[in-house]
């Protein structure tokens, strides 16, 4: 495989899932960016244990999931139910204050980075091979996961919190645990993520997690659509890839681009371009083909 | 649904698509450069530097008689179009310039060391080429010794210092900087008082009275232009008058510092790698041909740096025979890195130096007192002397 498709699909993936992690919560209004903190957090957490602490690379995927999750889990208990606004300004602050502590720790290298994380396995090649299953594995489970919660009745009771939180509490829905569950899920999603991107790169530096994340991922959930799971899964690919189809001339006006995509969408296409009408007529289609079979 | 499939199938293509074949009638040499974003003037700059030595060059007959080209490719500040360019790049190049910044750096560089390819990074200190040795050059000494020989060089000229404050903003490289700063104050026995200056400050009065509390002989600064002008300017309003025993620090070397509040910068010293007092008839070429561009304003002292790493490029391809065959392709970036490791006497645009074992370990870092704007040479401090 060559190196810039093992780029190209490694980065769409961490893309799939952190789009994913904002998209979860924000089933219930919640616009979490505590995540990309989360990120940082797992990352540098399981790239210390890996090279100062000489732990597994294994070992500190788990931890980073699980240090993810707990952060997740902490921070839910106040805000799990709190308005949209709070959610912002909580996940933004988190965002500052995990780069000032990083900043000013000397073990993770403080605003230097971290440098030279080994290869998990034996060769270059088989870390890239051992990165890109566990990533898409990762997608298969992750977008399972949340299709199945799309489905069940806990995907009913967020899209009534999303619509309406009295409503949803009179109809018995507990919108705090609802939200915590989301929560908890986007922040463990995104710890793992964050680990596995700083192995991608072999290395780890505070401007991996910055605010061009937020508006990556923001880009792709509004633009992809952001009632379904699978706009972020479709838009993802398409999002970054699309700059690498702009001829060298208009490489400098991609920000620009985006931004005019992103305006034509709110406007024409508030949802997005996959909606649930879409994906259910899709689904009528496939059954009336499997009907005439 | 078809559609979109097509996109994506198109998109894997583009993504594997060649970056440029080896053209043997013509070196094409990459740079990865941060031509949009944050620091996009900086990038702009950069390539000017590249591709007023590629023109130099050409005019003169190219290299080893083949014209030179450098191809512009931006990576903005993002590690992830960094590492997607730097990933096709290696495919068939012989030798690239960049990454800038250090993010990218940090992402990009991995993929030319496991693929045997030097790309030069010009402008970043020794900490962050370093791992990448030697499959990139550091065009700078380690830090912290470099740092601490010209601060001591610059405590000399005074004898009534006991006591200096070092305001440091806590980016990138920078903490490293003024910890070789205070290496030198240490060594001197002089008592220093750290005060830190948030990235996101925008007052100033606060930290310029805490540090105004320890009673500075002298202060050091090590945090950008914007916030270095606005300190002095406050430390100004407290009362200070000696203002050399001010000093800020090489990355404070932008417009920014003489324009934010300029009579306030009068008599403070800096230092800076560069001497734009230098009276050569090449860097005279090169200084008007970047004032005709752009505008009139003077050139910054990263500018030169990617123009030198053009020619150290030319003067590898020659000295060692490269051809440019792609079928040689392995061999001959060997030779490339190979050769400039140590290279002896390298006729820069404004010093000779050498690199042993990829580190530039001869460059002068010279001492300036701002005067009506401009710069005054006070001292020129040589490697460890």
């Amino acid at each position: 495989m060559s190196l810039s498709i093992y780029y190209f699909l490694a980065i769409t993936a961490v893309n799939i899932l952190m789009t994913w992690a904002i998209y979860l919560p924000y089933r219930v209004a919640h616009l979490h960016f505590i995540t990309i903190a989360n990120m940082a957090i797992s990352g540098y957490l399981a790239g210390f244990l890996v090279m100062s602490l000489k732990l597994p690379f294994f070992w500190a995927l788990l931890i980073g999931f699980a240090v993810g999750g707990i952060i997740g889990y902490i921070v839910s208990l106040f805000i799990g139910d709190a308005p949209t606004f709070a959610v912002v300004i909580v996940g933004f602050t988190f965002i500052y204050i995990t780069r000032t502590v990083i900043e000013n720790l000397p073990a993770v290298g403080g605003t230097m980075g971290m440098f030279g994380l080994p290869n998990i396995g034996n060769s270059p090649a088989a870390h890239r091979y051992i990165i890109l299953a566990i990533l898409y594995g990762l997608v298969l489970l992750v977008g399972f996961l949340i299709h199945r919660f799309d489905s069940s009745r806990l995907g009913k009771a967020a899209s009534a919190v999303f619509v309406d939180k009295d409503l949803a509490t009179s109809l018995g829905v507990d919108i705090k645990k609802v939200g915590q569950l989301l929560q908890v899920f986007s922040c463990l999603v995104a710890g793992g993520t964050g680990v596995l991107y700083g192995f991608i790169y072999k290395s780890f530096h505070l401007d991996f997690f910055t605010f061009h994340l937020v508006g990556v991922f923001m880009t792709t959930i509004f633009v992809g659509g952001y009632t379904t799971l699978w706009g972020s899964l479709l838009m993802a690919p398409v999002l970054y890839g699309l700059p690498l189809l702009f001829p060298k001339e208009i490489q400098s006006w991609r920000m620009v681009i985006y931004g005019v995509i992103l305006i034509l969408i709110l406007v024409l296409k508030p949802e997005g371009f996959i909606t649930r009408k879409f994906v259910y007529n899709i689904g009528i289609r496939l059954s009336r083909k499997r009907g005439k079979i | 649904m078809k559609k979109l499939v097509g996109v994506l199938v198109l998109l894997l293509v583009a993504a594997t698509a060649s970056f440029g074949q080896v053209v043997t009638n013509e070196w094409q040499i990459p740079f990865l450069n941060a031509l949009t974003g944050a620091i996009a003037s900086i990038g702009e700059y950069l390539h000017w530097g590249a591709n007023y030595a590629a023109e130099e060059i050409n005019a003169a007959g190219g290299i080893a008689g083949k014209p030179v080209k450098i191809i512009p490719v931006d990576v903005a500040l993002d590690p992830q179009k960094g590492s997607v360019e730097m990933a096709r790049i290696v495919k068939d190049t012989l030798v690239a310039l960049g990454p800038v910044p250090e993010p990218v750096i940090m992402a990009a560089m991995p993929i030319a060391v496991e693929n045997g390819m030097m790309s030069i990074t010009a402008t970043t200190s020794y900490e962050y080429a370093a791992p990448y040795l030697p499959w990139t050059l550091s065009w700078f000494p380690p830090t912290e010794d470099r740092l601490a020989t010209l601060i001591a060089a610059y405590l000399n000229q005074f004898n009534d210092i006991k006591t200096v404050v070092q305001f440091v903003e806590p980016m990138g490289p920078w903490p490293g900087m003024a910890k070789g700063h205070s290496k030198a104050i240490a060594d001197k026995k002089l008592k220093e008082v750290k005060v830190d200056v948030p990235i996101d400050a925008v007052s100033f009065g606060p930290i310029v009275v805490r540090a105004m509390a320890q009673k500075p002989d002298a202060i050091i600064l090590a945090c950008n232009a914007e916030k270095a002008a606005k300190i002095i300017k406050e430390l100004r309003g407290l009362g200070w008058k000696k203002m050399n025993h001010i000093l800020v620090f090489s990355s404070a070397d932008t417009p920014e510092l003489y324009t934010t509040s300029p009579k306030d910068v009068e008599g403070v010293q800096i230092y800076n790698y560069t001497n734009d007092d230098l009276d050569t008839p090449r860097w005279n070429a090169f200084k008007k041909a970047y004032m005709a561009d752009h505008k009139g304003t003077q050139v910054p002292s990263l500018a030169p740096n990617y123009y030198d790493a053009v020619y150290m490029i030319k003067e590898a391809i020659e000295k060692t025979g490269v051809t440019g065959d792609p079928k040689k392709l392995k061999e001959e970036r060997k030779k490339i890195a190979d050769y400039l490791q140590n290279v002896k006497g390298f006729k820069g645009l404004l010093f000779e130096w050498d690199n042993v074992n990829g580190v530039a370990m001869t460059k002068p870092t010279y001492i300036f007192e701002i005067r009506n704007g401009r710069k005054n040479l006070v001292l020129e401090v040589k490697p460890g002397l």
